[in-house]
């Protein structure tokens, strides 16, 4: 009692001592880990503690399951310092082992805990050995092979470890590696590296049940400069195009025709009824053309709706009025007074009459220029007694009043006409109205818009097929020129010239200017105006005495076709100025009125 | 009556068709008994795969259930009994191992898988019954004790391949005979669960690992 207790104070003041002095007894040391490279031995690794300023002895103490003794490590070296090997026969697979470190100094001792070890789950084999890395060159291209060999402490062989090997892979630069799991062989080929670069390779094994092994050193391979060649790619590609193209091509054999029509849209032709190219090849123009005539054109339409009111003025008071031109068609029969020549009335065979009165007013005329058209049925009023002259096609000055008018051409809306060849019974028309804004001037400057009215009424008056007149109308038919005066006077005047600017320069007939020809007709050396269309045409009426045919409709007169001989060019037309109505002017002055024909 | 006379024809033709006859084929074409017959080293391949899978499955259950129910590892309160197939007299290292005789090998491998037979059932009784575990764990332990009894099987087989082949002596003792040994602690209680499991995890890798090496012992071509 008195022992003890003499021994309790005494090591009390021994710490007490100790603790001033600065040592101490061992800190607990702490087994970090135990591993077994080949499932035959295995090493155990602890950290020391404190050491407490002493020299310190450790030592590692076990048991093992379900048995008291306790053994000691049997080897302290061979596995370095602070650790302990235990060789093959100190190794028991499939038992616990109980481990413990004691350190030891001269103050006092402390044990770690204690760590439960089953060697057969703690193997941590070696790295794998011998790493070689090789170019193999091949068609598809070089590739790497890594080859390697197992760890010489692994026994394999026997079955009794089995081990499964990994690799990885970079450029130098790269960060990630790039890993490859490689089962249970012992090498690798590594494809699609990049040509001219150089790759650096590790390899590292683990048993089935255990620990990963270290990587080994790098082992560095460079891939040569190739070209990758991806065959087999372009080849499918090509294969591939190329039967697109053929199933394209067959198909579009087999489809040519609606491919055809779809890329190149028939054109279509130019067809006339009725037109026998061979007839025309043979040179017989005329049955050609024969062929084209319809027969019982135009039709008979009751034209009293159509009819243009217009008054006829003659000075001849032998004249009549003609109000209606009903009597028109009559008046191709009767009418053969030369006053005729004056009216709007067209005798119907004003063939032998517009010769015979064209003859009359020869005289003193220069007439080289004229010509009897056969296109009978074309109304137009030519000059008289000079009549058989006119203005020189395309001359803009007049050297006399004399101004051929021809008849119009359809130009409505209104059923087609067309002409006759045989017919020959023109009808004249008058216009109405003659604006005449004309000064008492001798100057030729008279400008006059001359407008027609009502001519609309005026395709009426077609009553007989026998005689047809072309008539024209213009778009604004209906509308009276601006700045016409509704006076119904009538007075003549005679162009004088017409200017650049395509305007009719007219003046009255009571000029002094005018041409002192003489005329049979109070009223041959005048011409009436019918109508203007478009502003730059301007149709002038002419008596019956001439069938100047030219200019105007080809498609059919009242005579017989025949190549239109310009008589007198009546009216110079400037070119610019078309109509839109499509009137033609011809190369001799006259105006081709085929093209007022209404389309359809 | 032309029609008839078709259709007459073609039935005739169809029977007198030798090749048209319907018969049975034989399903194993291949090898003289007509099937195809597993070599030595086939079998030792799928109860060695077997084996692995089997060891896996007892892993993963042992580590669910240190993580979910024994939180201390490595503590001191920590009380091991003994396995009951620790009456088996195992090899404990490798020279042991290679020591022993292919018979006693195989015999040894037996032994292990006939002793567990009835306590894997019993784990997966008792599994299955407790509410701690999901039904994932308890058809683990199903399957586990399935496994261990079809590897048992095919090890019957290997043996009996062997024998044929002549690489086995005689001496291989019966083992229908072999006593059932009851996982009965050397206290007399029962072992807990995580008992069992510890160590039929430890049985299973040493099956596994007795396998290869017979394997490579007696079929060194591949792997070895």
């Amino acid at each position: 009692m008195r022992n003890s207790g003499a021994v309790l104070i005494l090591s009390f003041i021994a710490k007490l001592i100790s603790q001033a002095a600065g040592v101490s007894a061992p800190g607990k040391p702490r087994l970090t880990s135990c591993r077994s490279p080949e499932k035959e031995t295995f090493t155990c690794w602890w950290e020391p503690g404190d050491d407490g300023g002493l020299p310190t002895t450790y030592g590692l103490y076990y048991h093992l399951e379900n048995s008291e003794t306790i053994y000691e490590c049997p080897d302290y070296r061979t596995a370095g310092d602070n650790s302990c090997f235990f060789n093959k026969n100190d190794t028991s697979l499939w038992v616990n082992y109980n481990i413990t470190v004691v350190a030891t100094n001269a103050l006092g001792r402390d044990i770690s805990d204690p760590v439960e070890v089953d060697v057969a789950y703690i193997v941590q084999p070696n790295t794998p050995e011998n790493v070689t890395a090789v170019v193999v060159d091949e068609d598809q291209g070089p590739f790497v092979r890594v080859s390697w060999e197992k760890p010489r402490t692994a026994d394999t062989r026997s079955g009794w470890i089995t081990l499964q090997y990994q690799l990885r892979v970079k450029q130098k630069k790269d960060k990630e590696w790039e890993e490859y799991d490689a089962g249970m062989q012992k090498y690798y080929n590594v494809f699609s590296l990049h040509p001219d670069k150089e790759f650096m390779v590790q390899v590292r094994c683990k048993p089935d049940h255990g620990f990963w092994s270290e990587w080994t050193q790098t082992t560095y391979v460079k891939m040569p400069d190739y070209i990758p060649r991806e065959r087999s790619l372009w080849i499918m590609i090509t294969i591939f195009s190329v039967f697109i193209v053929l199933i394209l091509t067959w198909t579009l054999n087999v489809k040519r025709n609606s491919v055809k029509l779809c890329l190149l849209p028939p054109v279509p032709g130019p067809k006339i009824k009725g037109f026998d190219k061979q007839l025309l090849k043979s040179g017989k123009s005329e049955e050609v053309f024969n062929s084209l005539v319809i027969q019982g054109f135009p039709p008979t339409i009751d034209y009293d709706d159509l009819l243009v009111e217009y008054l006829e003025v003659y000075d001849n008071e032998e004249q009549e009025l003609v109000l209606d031109s009903k009597d028109l068609s009559e008046d191709c029969m009767k009418s053969k007074s030369p006053s005729d020549c004056d009216s709007g009335r067209g005798s119907c065979d004003s063939r032998t009459l517009l010769l015979e009165k064209c003859m009359v007013g020869r005289e003193g005329s220069r007439s080289d220029q004229h010509q009897y058209s056969q296109h009978g049925e074309t109304s137009w009023a030519s000059t008289e007694s000079s009549e058989c002259q006119g203005l020189e096609p395309g001359s803009p000055e007049f050297s006399d009043g004399r101004v051929k008018t021809w008849p119009v051409v359809f130009s409505s809306p209104q059923p087609h006409h067309h002409y006759q060849v045989e017919a020959v019974k023109p009808v004249y028309h008058s216009v109405p109205e003659i604006l005449n804004h004309s000064s008492p001037h001798a100057m030729p400057a008279n400008y006059q818009n001359l407008q027609h009215q009502d001519i609309p009424q005026q395709e009426g008056r077609f009553g007989k097929p026998a005689c047809r007149h072309s008539q024209s109308y213009t778009h604004g038919l209906d509308t009276p020129a601006p700045g016409v005066s509704p006076s119904r006077s009538l007075e003549y005047v005679e162009v004088q010239r017409i200017n650049p600017e395509n305007m009719l320069l007219l003046r009255p007939l009571s000029d002094q200017n005018r041409e002192p020809e003489g005329s049979d007709y109070a009223g041959e050396d005048y011409s009436k105006v019918k109508e203007v269309t478009s502003n730059n045409i301007l149709l002038l009426q002419r008596d019956t005495s001439y069938l100047c045919a030219d200019g105007y409709s080809q498609a059919g007169q009242c005579t017989t076709q025949q190549p239109p001989h310009p008589c007198k060019p009546v009216i110079y037309q400037s070119h610019s100025g078309m109509p839109q109505e499509g009137m033609r002017v011809m190369g001799n002055g006259y105006v081709d009125t085929t093209v007022l024909m209404p389309s359809y | 009556l032309s029609l008839w006379a078709v259709a007459v024809l073609l039935v005739a033709l169809l029977c007198l068709d030798p090749h048209s006859r319907v018969s049975s084929a034989p399903i194993c074409t291949h090898g003289p008994s007509g099937c195809h017959v597993p070599s030595l080293a086939d079998l030792f391949d799928r109860v060695i795969q077997h084996s692995a899978r089997m060891h896996s499955l007892s892993n993963d259950l042992h580590s669910e259930f240190e993580q979910y129910f024994l939180p201390s590892k490595n503590s001191i309160g920590k009380i091991y009994r003994k396995c009951h197939t620790s009456s088996i007299l195992t090899p404990n290292g490798k020279e042991n191992a290679q020591k022993l005789a292919r018979e006693e090998l195989t015999e040894v491998i037996l032994k292990l898988l006939m002793a567990w037979r009835d306590p894997l059932f019993q784990l997966h009784q008792s599994m299955a019954h407790q509410q701690d575990f999901n039904s994932f764990s308890s058809n683990k332990a199903l399957e586990m004790g399935d496994m261990a009894h079809e590897l048992r099987k095919g090890v019957e087989k290997v043996a009996e391949k062997m024998r044929v082949l002549g690489m086995l002596g005689n001496s291989v003792t019966g083992l229908s005979a072999a006593e059932t040994m009851l996982p009965i602690s050397d206290s007399g209680e029962a072992m807990s669960n995580y008992e069992l499991l510890y160590c039929f995890r430890r049985d299973s890798n040493k099956v596994q690992n007795y396998l290869k090496i017979l394997k490579c012992r007696i079929v060194p071509e591949h792997d070895c």
